[in-house]
């Protein structure tokens, strides 16, 4: 069984953690907090699964950011988790049209987390 | 005695008699000239226009007898209305019907009379034109013949009269609809079957911008930037049709433009009525609206992003050490970004109401007074002491600094952002200036507060936006803050009419300096 590659991409470096301790049961993860050091990280490492942050700061859209990774052939097979504080449909419209796998309102529950996490690596 | 009976259309010609509207009026010369002219013709004391209206004989005009006009049950008239032609009594006292009649025993003793219906242009029998003597007479053939054109001619004067009434009338909506027309504040337009302009009226002229003959003559559909060839159906189905677009002038120029067009025939044509107006103003409230409206749902967002961020680590981090082991250190970790991040929930969440109070209250929520801007600086500086950061600032104070009309909690809260930023956004080893001193406010006596900062200063960017709620220079991401500071400066400072000016680029610091109106007083 190999390593699930797990990124964690968030512009808030407590959330990073707190993720990061969450997702500890399914390997090592690796963190950014932009988009532009996640996709630096993903050209350089197998990457399973992405950890997206829907606001990434300085105008950075995570939908945006996760609709190009499902776009691109190469990196189209990574799968996609958004985290957002806004729990509106159409925002988790929009997030799942961008091609996310799940959609996770915050504040949410690590477990939840853990288990979607879990499934998609499956 | 008899009295006449009454015509078998009676109820129509009083309605037409009223029409007339004859009744009651003044002589005229029109109808006199043929009561003398009759007088003279054949002989006689008394002639008369006589009108026969439900209850009474009226006189239109009269030679000879001094009274207006009397019940219609004793009249001759009533009984020449009946018949088409001539109606002739040549000796009242030997005729069965008026030999009792009041008019014959008594005065004016009538004998003779002769008289032949008068008729409204619809042909009704509204009165005759009639003929008195008191004696008995003979009367020709021929004088019945001249009675009968005479009686025509008074019939032809009716008709002339209500003509004339008719268009007195027309002139007068005429004058009204022009008024109307030329006083609209919308503008008008006729155009033809080929789309052409045929008329216009002032404010269509205004609108464009040209005089009415720069506008006959050219296509409607030239004066507007879009096509309107997809209401025409509409249009043509008799719909009123309103449309919006943007109005084109001759001098290509344009505005907003709102039209509203119904089709109609004219003399036999289709043509088409336009009412077009400019709704600039309508236009940008309603851009306005959209625009506060979009601002307000993207300040909403960003509020429930900035409360969440911290809730997901207060409920996370806490679920984690509940459920799962730590070692102590990890443990100790943890439990202290819960504190803070509850510290910074609870912070913006007291910026977040205050903010709202602020905006809620308006002007009306201040608690204005005189105050000398020293010490409202002052308790400023006072609540950011336990942060330790006072030694870093130095302050300035001229002489003769004015007194200031402000709230001074709002006012001591807005300077406490503004300056606690400075300290913020500088090196600890770096001074922050702050200098109050007389300054005009807008051509009037006023003070100033002057901030001067040595810190990381802002780029154009970050000036303009440095007054959005929740927007945060991310530059130095370990400065603390809710990004709510400075949004509620520029709210406090907008309620005291202060004037704000920023001077700042990126490395080289920044001075912010607002300006106050002052109250009046002197320190």
């Amino acid at each position: 069984m190999t390593e699930p590659a797990i990124l964690v991409v968030d512009d808030q470096s407590e959330l990073r953690l707190l993720v990061r301790i969450t997702l500890q049961p399914l390997g090592k993860i690796a963190t950014a907090s932009s988009a532009e050091e996640a996709l630096l990280h993903i050209r350089r490492t197998p990457t399973r699964l992405v950890v997206l942050d829907v606001w990434l700061g300085a105008g950075q859209s995570g939908v945006e950011f996760c609709r190009s990774l499902k776009q691109d052939p190469a990196t189209s097979g990574i799968k996609v988790i958004l985290l957002s504080a806004n729990g509106n449909q159409p925002d988790i419209d929009a997030g799942m049209a961008a091609g996310a796998d799940a959609y996770i309102v915050k504040p949410y529950s690590p477990r939840d987390l853990l288990a979607t996490a879990t499934k998609l690596l499956q | 005695m008899l009295e006449a009976i009454l015509p078998p259309n009676e109820q129509q010609r009083l309605a037409v008699l009223l029409d007339l509207k004859i009744l009651d009026t003044p002589p005229e010369e029109r109808f006199d000239r043929i009561t003398r002219l009759a007088a003279r013709l054949f002989g006689v004391p008394i002639a008369m226009v006589t009108l026969i209206d439900a209850e009474r004989q009226w006189f239109k005009s009269r030679v000879g007898i001094d009274i207006a006009g009397s019940p219609r049950s004793t009249s001759f008239c009533a009984h020449a209305l009946l018949q088409d032609g001539v109606m002739v009594v040549e000796d009242a006292t030997h005729d069965a019907r008026f030999s009792g009649n009041p008019m014959v025993v008594d005065a004016p003793h009538v004998r003779f009379y002769a008289g032949h219906p008068v008729s409204a242009p619809d042909g009704s029998h509204v009165g005759t034109l009639c003929l008195v003597d008191q004696a008995p007479r003979q009367f020709t053939e021929e004088e019945c013949l001249v009675l009968r054109d005479l009686a025509g001619i008074v019939t032809h004067e009716i008709a002339a009269r209500q003509l004339q009434d008719h268009l007195a009338e027309q002139r007068e909506n005429e004058t009204w609809l022009r008024a109307l027309l030329e006083n609209a504040p919308d503008g008008v337009m006729m155009v033809d079957e080929d789309g052409a302009i045929v008329s216009l009226n002032p404010a269509a002229e205004a609108l464009y911008g040209c005089t009415s003959a720069d506008l006959k003559g050219r296509l409607a559909r030239s004066l507007m930037v879009e096509s309107a060839d997809g209401i025409a159906d509409r249009v043509h189905a008799g719909q009123t049709v309103m449309m919006e677009g943007t109005g084109l002038r001759l001098d290509n120029t344009t505005f907003p433009l709102e039209f509203s067009v119904r089709a109609l025939r004219l003399e036999g044509k289709l043509h088409y009525a336009a009412v077009v107006r400019n709704v600039a103003h309508r236009r940008d409230s309603e851009a306005a609206t959209r625009e506060r409206d979009a601002r307000r749902s993207k300040y909403l967002a960003t509020a429930t992003h900035e409360l969440r961020t911290p809730m997901a680590s207060v409920l996370g981090f806490s679920e984690l050490l509940v459920k799962r082991e730590f070692d102590q250190p990890t443990g100790q970790e943890l439990v202290n970004i819960i504190h803070a991040q509850a510290k910074v929930l609870i912070s913006v969440t007291n910026q977040l109401l205050e903010l709202a109070r602020i905006e809620a209250g308006g002007r009306a929520g201040l608690r204005m007074g005189t105050h000398s801007m020293t010490d409202v600086l002052d308790q400023s500086l006072q609540t950011l002491s336990p942060q330790g950061k006072n030694a870093r600032i130095k302050l300035i104070i001229a002489p003769d600094v004015p007194l200031v009309a402000a709230d001074p909690q709002r006012l001591q809260v807005a300077l406490a952002n503004l300056i606690g930023n400075a300290l913020n956004y500088s090196k600890a080893d770096t001074m922050v200036t702050v200098t109050v001193q007389p300054q005009e406010h807008r051509g009037l006596p006023g003070v100033e507060v002057r901030v001067a900062d040595q810190g990381i200063g802002m780029n154009t960017e970050q000036v303009i936006r440095m007054y959005d709620a929740f927007y945060r220079a991310k530059t130095l991401p370990e400065v603390p803050g809710s990004g709510l500071g400075l949004a509620i400066f520029k709210e406090i400072i907008e309620l005291h009419n202060a004037t704000v000016e920023v001077d700042s680029a990126p490395g080289e610091g920044t001075v912010v300096s607002l300006v106050l109106p002052a109250a009046g007083g002197r320190r």
